[in-house]
């Protein structure tokens, strides 16, 4: 200690005064808040860091990156590779800097000799069990470890002991249908235990023995199911786990990668599409804090392959027999065209939660230039009050990221674990590191944290709000809560009851608070674009359908609205637009083949209201178009030309709708509040006394809620994985 | 006689005896280009007379008629392997008179070239669609 | 003939005076003393191509020789490139920076900005299987340090573009291996 505090004078003494003026000034202003930054040097370098930064921390503050094999910045630190030794000057033993907090005027060395060395003995026992097998590895070509022992492996070999015993081998693992387990090759870096345990929530993961016995496993027989599970694929240093479904697929220098957006739920996780000779061979999270942190749900992850099935890739039209029949592009504009102008306004759309908002947008100014307002979404909200006018009572206000600093979270009829599996994962985070309380109203689910289960009547939700309920105690006390309300209960004929209840309550929750950028409120959804939707002017009132009676239904990507032939009168003209053959497809009468997420540069709002793009990886399949263009050509043909011929003239088109829509990577916020709660206020409806419900309940629930989920093989493969474990005894 | 080249009208005359009269003379002329008396050496399970005359100089001394069903479409592939190796001086012996050739029952019919016709050889991918189209029920 | 190929490098005056002295006519040239020789002055020589310009045609000369030209008003190089005009005025330029890639720690080639250009059509050719495409700019890579030295670049070869910004960066919180071992926090470690 002395002699820290000795080095540190010297070191002040040589450090000009730039460097410490901060500290002062610092410590003057804010003194109650942070506490004092030091100094420290890493490789001569200074800077000044928290107290209880560890060394590696503050390396990378500098640029320095240590290597490491265990730790992760999003995991708990381990400390068991012991890759990022480093030395500290007059320490006589290296120290494991991801572990290790710096101390005032510590001079860490990365690169010295001692470095060097202790680095260089962590390799080489660390390739004492791991195979040679790079040339059939998945991991080849992305591995950690093949990277560092280029830098610090030695290039011959000291283990003369292979004919005695032979290099550790360890078995593999059935853990499900998404990871592969190659376990000779793992490094005991524990990071899928860890992943497991504290963002998935799943202790199904551990270890068994000890040194060279020791064994990565799942104890029992047993499937890693979970809804995040892929992710330690990613994190895995190693070719222990690979993914199953890219197995021997490419190496990654010969994919093309495309920075997307996911849009298989509401999230809009950032990720990269993985591409070569126009077909998508993987998908991976992009970091983006905001949203997924590194993190991606198995949904979004696997469910890839089922965009190269049941796709539409012609134009079809149902011939006299009653049959759908592929057509080439002019016949079937100039049907559908003949029957829009037939129709003579009589038009409804639907829109579904995979279109564009460019395709949104295209199809409202159609319809609305054909004379027609039914422009709808598959989902029901309540059209009471405000309805969906206020951007307030339909977007997740608060934002995805903040819901880790919430102390208190309500959850009524919505299942985050399965509509929104970062969300869930960012409230998890902030259960376990910031010991937030969690209640549910609604169906007892399980959501790998421990919650308070208030009840599924719908009525508790009034008595909170009326302050009769025992939880209001802990509502009032909490300095950050959150309320999340789902799009399943808003759907409910009492959903604008609901809702207006809530935003009563979170409006005097709201009230106390000190933080007016913390708000209060939040809607969850499910599918990917439905506050563009929203945003753009959709109504979400579609059991009105069926009493207006159209002419033509125009089918914009909606598989998922349950409309039937039989809903419909007779003579009812179905136009479906989409990139997949489901329900929607199936009942037309004429199919338009749009494409997917991946095969265009489109604009989607997630539940926060964050506009982002998707961009192209891959070329659309046969004579599958870009949604808004076909749109677009068919307005020519019915004689109301759209304004719009490129890509940046619809986005001007969107820009004018909402100006947000185009502003990528930003969320609007949304404002209002009180006023969507007095418009609220005068429906005055009854809540009804049947109990709340989601839809998805259980992790087999998860895998298939849309086009291209259902589509997919993998994603069914899944589903059999949990059927399957449900009958194991473990 | 040989001084007013009267023998040349004599072998004309000759050839077109051979040939089968003017008729038959005239259209073969016009179907191969060339009236050329011949030793007919032999023919082939398809119908083509192969013939020789030292008299020609080399190269020009060996020839197929091609059998009459082919008309104008002959062409070199319709030479069978058997007599391709007499016609290009590869053997003298024609094959009905080489003892050597092998003869087995698993030996293939002699085909013809069949490109340009709808028997032609067509190469297909051999990568596996990327994508699955739906097929409406 | 050497002293033509010598006097060609007039733009190295340090070596022309090594190389003059060497081959000059004068007295000085005999003498064994080789500083003598490169002392030795000689009137300068003139250089022909030079001889009669005026003084803006040698100042552009001049910059000419030093690989450098200044032009005063923004530049568009897509006239002169060979760019075919599709190429030009049908790409879509987006700026970004490269995110760290999710499946290693490492972060290399993170950090500085980059261009791409819209995918076109790939496929995989019929015979072998390899992958083919007719976009002679998809595998264009340029790092840029920062965002406005891509988009300069971009309207100096008319490109249309657009800047995808970084995401926000989040400050490290300080990590403890401590808390693994709190015995009243959730982030006790409950598997090994």
């Amino acid at each position: 200690m002395l002699r820290i505090t000795a080095q540190k004078s010297l070191a002040g003494a040589k450090v000009s005064p730039k460097h410490l003026f901060p500290i002062f000034s610092r410590s003057s202003t804010d003194v109650a808040k942070k506490p004092e930054k030091i100094e420290v040097f890493i490789d001569d370098k200074p800077v000044l860091v928290e107290p209880g930064t560890t060394v590696l921390q503050a390396a990378a503050l500098v640029g320095v990156e240590i290597p490491r094999f265990c730790y992760h910045e999003r995991l708990a630190v381990a400390g068991n590779c012991r890759m990022c030794l480093v030395e500290v000057e007059k320490s006589p033993k290296p120290v494991a800097a991801c572990a290790m907090p710096v101390m005032k005027g510590w001079r860490i060395k990365t690169d010295s000799e001692m470095t060097r060395k202790a680095r260089e003995g962590v390799m080489e026992f660390l390739l004492v069990n791991h195979p040679l097998d790079c040339p059939i590895c998945d991991q080849g070509g992305e591995c950690d470890l093949q990277d560092q022992s280029m830098a610090f492996g030695s290039d011959r070999s000291r283990f003369t002991d292979i004919d005695f015993s032979g290099k550790r081998a360890v078995e593999d693992k059935d853990i499900g249908p998404l990871i592969k387990t190659i376990m000779t090759r793992c490094i005991h870096c524990t990071r899928c235990i860890r992943f497991a345990s504290e963002v998935a929530g799943i202790d199904d993961l551990g270890t068994t023995g000890r040194g060279s016995d020791m064994q990565v496993g799942t104890y029992v027989e047993k499937f890693f199911l979970s809804e995040l599970s892929g992710n330690v694929i990613d994190l895995c240093p190693v070719g222990a786990l690979t993914s199953k479904p890219y197995s021997f697929t490419a190496r990654p220098w010969e994919t093309r990668k495309t920075d997307s957006i996911d849009v298989l739920d509401a999230v809009g996780s950032n990720i990269v599409v993985c591409t070569r000779t126009g077909d998508v061979l993987r998908i991976l999270p992009r970091i983006n804090e905001d949203i997924n942190e590194e993190w991606l749900s198995d949904k979004s992850r696997f469910a890839y392959d089922g965009l190269k099935r049941q796709r539409l890739v012609t134009p079809m039209l149902r011939d006299a027999c009653g049959e759908l029949k592929p057509v080439d592009w002019e016949a079937a504009l100039l049907g559908v065209g003949k029957v829009l102008k037939a129709a003579g306004g009589n038009i409804t759309a639907v829109a579904g939660g995979l279109a564009d908002a460019e395709a949104l947008v295209a199809l409202k100014d159609l319809v609305n230039k054909l004379g027609s307002e039914a422009v709808c979404i598959e989902n029901s909200f309540p059209l009471d009050g405000s309805g969906t006018d206020l951007r307030s009572s339909y977007l997740l206000n608060n934002k995805i990221a903040p819901a880790e600093e919430a102390d208190l979270v309500l959850l009524i009829g919505t299942n985050p674990r399965l509509e929104a599996p970062l969300l869930n994962s960012r409230i998890r985070k902030g259960y376990v590191h910031n010991e937030t309380e969690i209640a549910v109203i609604g169906p007892k689910i399980d959501l790998r944290y421990d919650y308070i289960h208030l009840g599924e009547d719908p009525s508790i939700i009034r008595q909170i709000e009326n302050g009769q309920h025992a939880f209001v105690k802990k509502l009032k006390s909490a300095k950050k809560p959150l309320v999340i309300l789902g799009s399943d209960t808003l759907s409910r004929s009492d959903g604008a009851a609901i809702l207006s209840s809530v935003q009563s309550l979170s409006r005097g929750l709201q009230d106390e608070m000190c933080d007016p950028e913390w708000k209060v409120l939040n809607i969850l959804h499910k599918v990917a674009n439905q506050v563009a939707a929203l945003d753009i002017g959709y109504t979400p009132d579609l059991s009105k359908i069926c009493e207006s009676s159209p002419k033509v239904l125009y089918l914009l990507g909606a598989d998922d609205c349950g409309i039937t032939r039989a809903d419909l009168p007779d003579g009812c003209f179905i136009v479906y637009q989409g990139h997949h053959g489901d329900q929607g497809a199936s009942i037309a009468d004429a199919v338009l083949p749009g494409i997917a997420y991946t095969e265009k540069q489109a604009t989607y709002v997630n539940t926060e209201g964050r506009a982002q793009q998707t961009l192209v990886a891959v070329t659309p399949p046969g004579l599958a178009r870009e949604d808004w263009k076909i749109i677009r050509a068919l307005s020519e043909i019915v004689g109301a030309k759209l304004p719009y011929d490129s890509l940046e003239e619809i986005r001007y088109r969107l820009e004018e709708v909402a100006p947000h829509l185009t502003r990528y990577g930003c969320a609007e916020a949304a404002n209002y509040f009180c006023e969507a709660l007095e418009l609220g206020k005068k429906t005055n409806a009854p809540i009804d006394t049947s109990p709340l419900d989601v839809k998805q309940k259980t992790l087999e629930d998860f895998y298939m809620t849309d086009v291209i989920s259902r589509a997919s093989p993998t994603m069914a493969k899944c589903v059999a994985a949990v059927q399957k474990q449900n009958l194991s005894k473990y | 006689m040989s001084y007013f080249g009267l023998n040349k009208l004599g072998t004309l005359l000759n050839i077109i005896k051979e040939s089968g009269g003017i008729r038959a003379s005239l259209y073969k002329l016009y179907r191969m280009d060339e009236l050329k008396l011949g030793t007919l050496i032999g023919t082939d399970k398809y119908g083509n007379k192969y013939y020789e005359n030292p008299r020609f100089f080399y190269g020009r001394n060996r020839w197929v008629e091609y059998a009459p069903q082919y008309r104008l479409e002959y062409d070199g592939s319709q030479v069978p392997a058997e007599w391709f190796g007499w016609l290009h001086y590869k053997t003298d012996l024609p094959p009905d008179k080489d003892p050597g050739r092998p003869k087995y029952k698993w030996m293939a019919d002699h085909t013809e070239n069949l490109s340009g016709t709808t028997g032609q050889y067509v190469p297909y991918s051999t990568t596996v669609p990327k994508i699955e189209a739906w097929k409406p029920k | 003939m050497a002293s033509v190929i010598l006097r060609s490098r007039v733009l190295t005056p340090k070596y022309l005076k090594q190389c003059c002295a060497g081959i000059s006519t004068s007295v000085s040239r005999y003498s064994d003393d080789v500083e003598v020789a490169v002392k030795q002055r000689e009137a300068p020589l003139i250089r022909k191509e030079l001889a009669l310009l005026n003084s803006a045609e040698l100042e552009q000369k001049r910059q000419h020789e030093e690989g450098t030209i200044t032009v005063d008003r923004p530049s568009n190089v897509s006239v002169i490139t060979g760019v075919p005009e599709e190429h030009i005025k049908s790409r879509r330029v987006r700026i970004f920076m490269p995110a760290k890639n999710a499946m290693q720690s490492g972060t290399d080639n993170t950090g500085q900005w980059e261009m791409e250009f819209e995918t076109r059509e790939r496929w995989e050719n019929p015979l072998m299987g390899w992958s083919s495409t007719g976009d002679p700019l998809s595998n264009m890579q340029l790092q840029f340090s920062t965002k406005e030295d891509a988009i300069a670049f971009c309207e100096k070869n008319s490109w249309p573009w657009f800047v995808q910004e970084e995401p926000p960066k989040k400050e490290a919180k300080p990590k403890s291996y401590g808390v693994n071992f709190s015995w009243n926090k959730r982030t006790r470690v409950s598997t090994k």
